[in-house]
C-alpha cells in the first residue's frame, strides 16, 4: 500500500487507528522528533475547467510534524489544528520508510479501515442520492 | 504649515478596548467556539473565503473575537495568516474527483448522475421559524435519529466521487472548444503586486478572496445593463476536495507517494455564456464560453457571481465597468476596501485645517472684491 492510500485512512479513518500504530512504535524504537507539530499553510494549486489554466485558491492551515525512527525520516502533515494526529502520522511514515518490522502486520488493520470509511460514505451517499430529483414529464 | 505631533489618546484608546471588551462579555455568556463551528457554517465559510485561508477552528474564533463583524474577522484571519510560514503547495488540484454533496445544473433538465439538491435553502420557505426559539437538545437527537432510520437506497458503489461534468458531454458533441491543460505556473498576488494586464491566474485568485458582498454586487450590474455577460448556470457543485502534497524526500515523482493530508469544502461553478462570432464566411454564429467560479465552503452566490466575472474580464471592454480588471479587481478585496474606507476614520486635523483655510481665504477674498 502506497503513502497517499495509507494517509488517506489514517486522516480520513478512526483516529485510534493512528494512535494505536504510532503507539505500537513508540513502544518499541526511540522517537527523535525533529521538528515539534507546528502550523503552517499550504497554497492550493489548482486547474480550473473553463480553460485548463492553473491557479492558486488561497492557503489551507495545516499541522506538520517531523520525526526520525531508526535512522529514517517521517512527515505527517493534516489539515487543521491537530498537533496529535500530525505527530502520529510522522511516526507511521518514518516506521514505512525505514521498513520496521511492525509495519509487515498493519496492512490488514489498514484495509479493515478502508473498508469502514467506505460503508461510512456509502450510507452519506446513499442520503445525499435520496436529494436527487426523479422528474416527470406532465401531460398537459 | 509643518506637521503638528500630538499626544494623549493612549488613555482613551485603552479605555475604548476595555469597552469593547465590556461590550462583548456583558451579558456573561460564553460563545463557544464549538457553538459557532456547530452552528455558523455559512458565516464561517465566508470568513475562510475572504481571508483566503481555510481553517474553520480560527475561523470560527475570529468570528467570535470579532462579535461577529465579518470585516473585522476577515481582517485578523490575513494578520495571522502572515504570521505563518508556507510550507508546501499542493499538486494540482483537479475537481474531478470532488465527493459531491451538491450538484445542479440550469442549462440541462436530463444531465448524467442526475440533479442532486443536497443542502440548501433554494426550496424553503422564508418563514421564520419560532419553534428555534426553544430547540432541545433531546429534540434534536430525535430528528437525527429519525433521520438515520429513514429507509434508504444504497447503490453500492461509490459514484458521487467520480460524477462526470455537465460540459465533458457538449464537449464531447462539439458545441464547447476543447483547450489542451496548461502548464504554466501560475502567478501569486500575496506575493507579487498585480500589474496591469493581468493574467487570468491573478484573476481568479483575487476573484475567489474578493468579499462576497461585492464580488455578488458587481456580478449582478454585469448582467443588469454595466456589462455584456448573460450566463446560465450550466454546472454548481458543492463538495469535498482531497488535497496532496509531493513527499519531500521522494525523487521518484510518484503521485500514488503523495502525502494525503485532508480535504476541503468548495463550490464550484461553471456558467455558459453565449457570445457572437463570426465565422469564415464572415457570417454571425452563436458560440458559447465557460465562465468559471470558485470558493471556500458553501457560498453559491459568490461562485456564480465570480463565474460572471471571470468571463466579463476574460473579454475586457472598456464601455463597461464590470469588464475592466482594473475596476474589479482593485476593489472587491475586504481587507483593502474596508481598511481604506475605515482609514477615514484616523485624524486628518491637519489635511482637514488646510482645506479650511483655503476656504476662508477665499470667501474673506469673495468678501474685499464685493465691498
Amino acid at each position: 500500500m502506497k503513502r497517499k492510500k495509507r494517509m488517506r485512512i489514517l486522516i480520513d479513518g478512526s483516529r485510534e487507528v493512528a494512535k494505536k500504530l504510532a503507539s505500537q512504535i513508540e513502544e518499541s524504537y526511540d522517537v527523535e522528533i525533529i521538528m515539534q507539530p507546528q502550523e503552517a499553510l499550504t497554497m492550493i494549486k489548482m486547474r480550473e475547467t473553463a480553460k485548463k489554466t492553473q491557479f492558486y485558491l488561497g492557503e489551507v492551515l495545516v499541522t506538520e510534524c517531523k520525526v526520525q525512527v531508526n535512522n529514517q525520516g517521517g512527515i505527517g502533515i493534516v489539515v487543521g489544528l491537530d498537533e496529535e494526529l500530525a505527530y502520529q502520522l510522522a511516526i507511521i511514515d518514518a516506521a514505512f520508510e525505514a521498513n520496521l518490522i511492525e509495519t509487515q502486520n498493519w496492512l490488514p488493520l489498514l484495509e479493515a479501515e478502508e473498508l469502514n470509511i467506505k460503508t461510512r460514505l456509502k450510507a452519506e451517499e446513499a442520503k445525499i442520492y435520496k436529494t436527487k430529483v426523479q422528474f416527470e414529464t406532465m401531460d398537459v | 504649515m509643518a506637521y503638528v505631533a500630538v499626544k494623549g489618546g493612549s488613555e482613551a484608546i485603552e479605555e475604548s478596548i476595555k469597552r469593547l471588551t465590556f461590550e462583548r462579555i456583558h451579558t456573561q455568556q460564553v460563545l463557544e467556539i464549538e457553538a459557532i463551528m456547530a452552528g455558523m457554517q455559512g458565516m464561517i465559510d465566508q470568513v475562510m473565503s475572504e481571508s483566503s485561508l481555510y481553517s474553520e477552528l480560527l475561523a470560527a474564533l475570529a468570528i467570535k473575537q470579532a462579535q461577529g463583524n465579518m470585516e473585522e474577522a476577515v481582517f485578523l484571519l490575513r494578520a495571522h495568516r502572515s504570521t505563518l510560514p508556507r510550507n508546501y503547495y499542493t499538486r494540482v488540484i483537479e475537481t474531478d474527483n470532488m465527493f459531491v454533496e451538491r450538484r445542479i445544473s440550469a442549462s440541462f433538465k436530463d444531465i448524467p448522475g442526475g440533479q442532486i439538491l443536497g443542502a440548501s435553502y433554494d426550496y424553503t420557505h422564508r418563514l421564520m421559524d419560532f419553534n428555534l426559539l426553544s430547540e432541545s437538545k433531546e429534540a434534536m437527537q430525535k430528528w437525527l435519529l429519525e433521520y438515520e432510520q429513514e429507509s434508504q437506497h444504497s447503490s453500492g458503489a461509490l459514484t458521487l466521487q467520480s460524477l462526470p461534468k455537465v460540459v465533458a458531454f457538449l464537449q464531447k458533441e462539439g458545441l464547447f472548444p476543447t483547450y489542451e491543460e496548461d502548464q504554466a505556473e501560475p502567478l501569486d498576488v500575496t506575493k507579487r503586486s498585480v500589474q496591469f494586464p493581468t493574467t487570468r491566474s491573478e484573476r481568479l485568485q483575487i476573484l475567489t478572496r474578493g468579499q462576497t458582498g461585492a464580488v455578488t454586487s458587481l456580478g449582478y450590474a454585469a448582467i443588469r445593463g454595466y456589462g455584456a455577460v448573460h450566463p446560465t448556470v450550466g454546472e454548481l457543485r458543492v463538495g469535498k476536495l482531497p488535497l496532496t502534497v509531493a513527499y519531500p524526500m521522494d525523487r521518484t515523482n510518484d503521485e500514488e507517494n503523495d502525502l494525503y493530508i485532508g480535504q476541503i469544502k468548495v463550490t464550484e461553478v461553471e456558467s455558459f455564456i453565449p457570445i457572437t462570432t463570426k465565422n469564415e464566411k464572415n457570417e454571425e454564429e452563436i458560440e458559447f464560453e465557460i465562465g468559471y467560479g470558485i470558493c471556500y465552503g458553501q457560498n453559491e452566490t459568490k461562485a456564480i457571481a465570480m463565474s460572471i466575472l471571470d468571463q466579463a474580464l476574460e473579454n475586457g471592454n472598456q464601455d463597461y465597468p464590470t469588464h475592466d480588471e482594473e475596476f474589479i479587481l482593485m476593489h472587491i478585496d475586504s481587507v483593502e476596501s474596508t481598511g481604506f474606507i475605515s482609514h477615514l476614520k484616523l485624524p486628518h486635523y491637519v489635511t482637514f485645517q488646510s482645506k479650511l483655510d483655503s476656504v476662508r481665504k477665499i470667501k474673506k477674498g469673495t468678501i474685499q472684491h464685493e465691498k
